[in-house]
């Protein structure tokens, strides 16, 4: 028996050549996905293990409310702290965390960045060992920088060069004056700049106060006992902690957004191998049937069923284990794109190289051979049924099972799943329980109903066809139509990648037209200010502005954290009365917006229900890093985009939550005074920015335009990721032809011998390709767009408020899967046009 | 059979053989199917091949029909030499000039009846003659069947609508490689008959292979072939001459 399953295989070379590339590329995905986050583990880990080196113990405020942007959510500690560490016995030397942001400028006069990724500015410690001298010296005095080696290639200059820089929130002038090397290699992206000790103090902890310390522990003294000597000194809002324990924390914090991103490619990766299973299905399918002659000797010699069945499930382990190991190399190069992807989109640097290990090569031999034998499993089970006699029998066409109760059982499921998503979604807060599997429910219904579907979807597809080619296009309509499950089937795995697309671009285009309304109906501001994704405004930018002639005043777009009474942790945002009324639209519905300037808070209406909180409400919260304390609440405004958080404070109250170097300013929101020469405040505000070298200026439209390229990013990510499923339905159509050709061998001999042109057999193939791929096609943009519709009207409470379809991406969309048809079927048509007539006609 | 049916067209040859070799295969494995046919098909006439199995009937007739090239040798259809002709040409020839039936699998299965008929027309893109397709369809009687799929036909009926599609178009000349191979003796004389009326009252050119006698004596002449090589052709063949003469040829077999 394995002998024959073997030769089957070398038999059927090209048609599981293909059906193993579908293998490939669904188990590259995964392969693929375990190799990056491998790499980005390891990178990680070098980079803590850099990072603690010399280091035994670590002294931190403690937690005090919910981490935000602005904000870690614990306590900031005094510098002072630092001469009361050194005194403990036992501490060789305490290092103050001395951190903030700091850019200079490249050759070019512009900031020297790396993607979207921080620019992190650090101090130079001689005996520090997070950095090595590469070439030069460490900066000694104000104005001298050492800059890290990537950082400084960026910038094209070089040691010796002077440049500018924003130090903290300060410009100056510097000399670079060595490069370092970060000990990991990597710094993960972010740009370094490193400064002398003395002007980190001034510039990285204005207010004298720092997020931690970290202490080396003398010769002889354990991590332990260090701690143990040094919580006894310590004030009630610090807590000293091992650099073990630290790390592991840090890591475990880390290893939660790896998981997201692990999880998301994974999901991506479960899509391909899903979308596959329809091609191994289809082609195994085919081939047995082809083989009924054949399989039914097997039998009628004396096979048993279960021996038939292992036949062609053998041929399934074959084709799945060839394919998911080359896949597995397929994998690597997905990771190696994705990498490069990183570094040059995002600025990520990943120092280590591409791990592939035991587990990640075990995990996608299993996943590739189970889906694939999975996916043959019903034709196995075909194969086995058939009966001896069907060796002597001239008939060979299994008969074809009647496709009512498919039809019956698919369009309820699309019925019951459409039902399920439209009450998720048609209630205040959209019911993913619901939604989800009703989603799920529709598309699968949708697969198993294509059948049924696709006899009248494909007559009107191929209606123009039919009638301007005429026989032509009339035999390719009805080969299409031949075996509707075989159509339906290709169709589907081309249906799946369509429709999450379309339900995706709905959403995308949906989410930049409320962007849009957004800016338009809660934004009153001329101008907003930004520094781009990773890089705060400096905290000084917004006075600055506020003081220009002609502005009437600004709001700056800071969130932190606020932790409420019974440990729920909430968001916040700030600002002074005058500067939130004016540029946003903010409808108070009880208490008025003047309350923060007194120190009150106001909340969410959201936020103010759930809680129960209404004006004049005491309520205890930590807010930043302050500890618990009582706050009245001076008014509930709507619930609006711009200011989601729960809560709003005031200027004061934010300054004195939040330390300085962790004020993390997203941008600065201008209004222009009542008949201000708005092209004359553009080039004020321009000049005032200039020096911060990062801060850019752009009106309401330019902003729009900013926030929706954010979701362009998103999207094209998605849509690259999509592409994969398909590029395997494609291969799926081209499987699906090769074999009809061939099946079809004998009728197109007699074509040809009755004066059917080359040219016409090529124009029949591809159209029954183009028509096979737009059925696909637009049956999943219709559910594309239909699940992308119910999901912004359940996400209408949540931001996307306006409905927007693309259709001039779903045009693209249809015209690009009938091209996908066309190149499709140049492989079967060249395969069919080279038939020798003679051959064909005799071929049994 | 009698004179009165002989010619309805114009007397000489439709088809012209010179001369015609095909080898299959090289060197030891090399197989003679013709050996230096010479042959000429007239017009208006219908012509059967007779032979045992492997004596190259088939060759000659695929050689003949534009479908397989001869090793040597020329072909020469109503006028045109088909030796040389690009695929396209071919093509066209076989579209407008030829007409095939062969013994099975004529039909297009996703067609009916009907558009099997018109097919050569339809991939031409020429315009049908109702009048014509009348005539036809009332001759193989299948005006009650046309809107049938193949599969809902019985083999004779299948086979009167491959001769049907032979004829649409008004071929030079029809081949047929064993048209009634696969038929029970009624069905067998239907379609006999049928091409044997194309030829008396169309002035339709047959040449047709059968093993059969009795299907033979529907022709106006008989050709035998062996090994590759005529020997022998009776003209105004009967049963019993063919069968006579087949007796000459044994033990050579008589299937095919
Ligand atoms: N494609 C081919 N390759 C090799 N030999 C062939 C091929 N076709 C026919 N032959 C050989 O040529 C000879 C004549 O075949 P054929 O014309 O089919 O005979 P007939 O139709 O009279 O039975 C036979 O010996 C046959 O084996
Ligand atoms: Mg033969």
């Amino acid at each position: 028996m394995l002998r024959i399953t073997l030769k089957s295989v070398r038999g059927h070379f090209v048609r599981f050549l293909l059906t193993a590339f579908a293998v490939m590329v669904g188990t590259g995905f995964v392969a693929g996905t375990f190799v990056l986050s491998d790499s980005i583990r390891a990178t990680l880990d070098g980079l803590f293990n850099q990072a603690s080196k010399g280091v035994d113990v670590v002294v931190r405020g403690t937690e005090t409310g919910a981490a935000g942007q602005a904000s870690s959510g614990r306590a900031a500690l005094s510098l002072d702290l630092e001469k009361q560490l050194a005194a403990v016995p036992g501490v060789k030397r305490v290092v103050p965390d001395l951190q903030g942001t700091a850019l200079i400028a490249g050759k070019d006069g512009t900031a020297v960045r790396s993607g979207g990724a921080p620019g992190l500015g650090f101090f130079w410690d001689p005996q520090g060992q997070s950095f090595t001298l590469l070439d030069g010296r460490g900066p000694t005095k104000a104005g001298e920088v050492a800059v890290e080696k990537r950082t400084l290639e960026l910038s094209g200059l070089a040691v010796g060069d002077t440049t500018q820089a924003v130090i903290g929130e300060h410009r100056q002038s510097v000399t670079i004056v060595g490069e370092v090397k970060f000990g990991a290699g990597t710094t993960f992206g972010a740009t370094a700049v490193l400064v002398d000790a003395q002007t980190a103090r001034t510039l990285f902890a204005p207010d004298g106060r720092v997020g931690d310390f970290q202490l080396e522990a003398a010769d002889g003294t354990s991590e332990a006992t260090l701690r143990a000597a040094v919580a006894k000194v310590l004030p009630a809002d610090a807590e000293a902690i091992t650099v073990t324990d630290f790390n592991e924390e840090n890591q475990e914090a880390l290893g939660t957004a790896l998981g997201f991103i692990t999880t998301f490619l994974l999901a991506f990766a479960g899509i391909a191998l899903f979308v596959g299973a329809f091609i191994i299905y289809n082609t195994f399918a085919m081939i047995v049937a082809q083989r009924t002659r054949e399989l039914a000797l097997l039998r009628a010699v004396g096979a048993s069923r279960p021996q038939v069945r292992r036949v062609v499930l053998g041929e399934a382990f074959v084709v799945g284990l060839v394919g998911s190991a080359v896949g597995i190399g397929f994998g690597v190069l997905v990771a190696a794109g994705a990498k490069a992807a990183l570094r040059s989109f995002v600025g990520i640097d990943l120092s280590s190289d591409l791990p592939v290990d035991a587990l990640t090569v075990a995990t996608s031999l299993v996943v590739g051979t189970v889906v694939t034998m999975v996916g043959a499993y019903i034709p196995a089970r075909r194969a086995a049924r058939i009966a001896p006699v069907a060796a002597m029998r001239d008939d060979l066409s299994i008969p074809a099972k009647g496709l009512r109760l498919r039809g019956t059982l698919g369009l309820s499921g699309l019925a019951v799943g459409a039902g399920l998503v439209v009450t998720g979604v048609t209630r205040d807060d959209i019911a993913w329980l619901l939604v989800g599997p009703g989603a799920l429910l529709v598309v699968l219904g949708a697969i198993v109903a294509a059948p049924v579907i696709a006899r009248p979807v494909i007559r009107v597809v191929a209606a123009p066809f039919a009638a301007t080619l005429g026989v032509v296009g009339r035999l390719a309509r009805e080969n299409a139509l031949r075996v509707p499950r075989r159509t339906a089937t290709t169709a589907s795995a081309l249906m799946i990648g369509l429709a999450l697309i379309s339900a995706l671009g709905v959403v995308a285009q949906s989410t930049k037209a409320s962007v849009a309304d957004l800016v338009a109906q809660e934004i009153r501001s001329d101008f907003v200010l930004s520094a781009g994704g990773g890089v705060a405004v400096p905290t000084s930018v917004g006075p600055a502005v506020a003081a220009l002639p002609g502005v009437q005043s600004v709001a700056d777009a800071v969130g932190f954290g606020v932790r409420s009474s019974d440990g729920e942790d909430l968001g916040a945002s700030a600002g002074t009365a005058k500067g939130l009324g004016d540029n946003f639209d903010i409808t108070m519905r009880s208490g008025s917006l003047d309350a923060i300037d007194r120190g009150e808070i106001i909340v969410n209406g959201d936020t103010a229900a759930e809680q129960g909180w209404t004006t004049g409400s005491k309520v205890s919260l930590a807010v930043g890093a302050l500890g618990q304390k009582e706050y009245t609440v001076g008014g509930v405004y709507a619930p609006m985009q711009i200011l989601a958080t729960d809560i709003v404070v005031g200027e004061d109250l934010f300054e004195a939550a939040v330390p300085a170097a962790q004020r993390f300013n997203q941008g600065v929101f201008v209004k222009a005074a009542p008949g201000a020469d708005l092209t004359a405040l553009r080039a004020a505000l321009v000049a005032e920015v200039k020096q911060f070298l990062v801060v850019s200026v752009e009106d309401g439209e330019e902003f729009q335009s900013t926030a929706a390229a954010g979701v362009n990013i998103i999207l094209g990510i998605l849509y690259a990721l999509l592409l994969f499923s398909v590029v395997i339905a494609v291969l799926g159509i081209i499987n699906t032809l090769a074999l009809s050709v061939f099946e079809r061998t004998r009728e197109i001999g007699l074509l040809r011998a009755v004066g059917l042109r080359r040219r016409q057999l090529s124009g029949m193939i591809t159209i029954e390709a183009v028509t096979t791929a737009l059925f696909g096609a637009l049956l999943g943009t219709a559910l594309g767009v239909g699940l992308g519709v119910a999901l912004q009207r359940g996400l209408k409470n949540q931001g996307l408020e306006l409905l927007a379809i693309p259709w001039s991406t779903i045009l693209v969309v249809l015209a690009a899967s009938a091209f996908v048809g066309v190149m499709a079927a140049v492989l079967p048509t060249v395969r069919a046009v080279r038939l020798d007539i003679l051959k064909a006609i005799a071929t049994e | 059979m009698t004179d009165g049916h002989v010619t309805a067209a114009p007397a000489g040859a439709v088809a012209q053989a010179v001369d015609l070799t095909k080898v299959y295969g090289t060197g030891e494995a090399a197989v003679r199917a013709l050996d230096g046919v010479s042959v000429e098909f007239e017009r208006g006439r219908m012509t059967a091949i007779m032979g045992p199995s492997g004596s190259g009937k088939s060759t000659l007739m695929h050689c003949m029909a534009a479908l397989d090239t001869p090793t040597s040798g020329t072909v020469v259809i109503d006028g045109v030499t088909v030796n040389g002709l690009k695929d396209k040409a071919l093509t066209t020839l076989r579209r407008d000039r030829l007409g095939f039936v062969f013994q099975s699998f004529n039909l297009v299965p996703t067609l009916t009846a009907r558009e099997n008929i018109t097919l050569p027309l339809d991939i031409a893109g020429t315009k049908l003659d109702q009048a014509w397709f009348d005539t036809i369809i009332d001759t193989v009687n299948l005006r009650d069947r046309l809107t049938h799929r193949p599969n809902q036909l019985s083999g004779g009926q299948q086979q009167r609508v491959a001769c049907a599609r032979a004829l649409v178009s008004r071929p030079a000349i029809v081949f047929a490689d064993e048209p009634t191979g696969n038929l029970d003796s009624r069905s067998s004389a239907e379609i006999l008959g049928f091409l044997r009326r194309s030829v008396d009252e169309f002035g339709q050119s047959i040449v047709m292979v059968t093993h059969d006698p009795v299907s033979a004596a529907y022709a106006d002449r008989v050709l035998f072939l062996s090994d590759g090589r005529i020997v022998d052709e009776i003209n105004e063949p009967t049963a019993d001459s063919v069968l006579a003469r087949m007796r000459g040829f044994e033990p050579a077999g008589r299937q095919a």
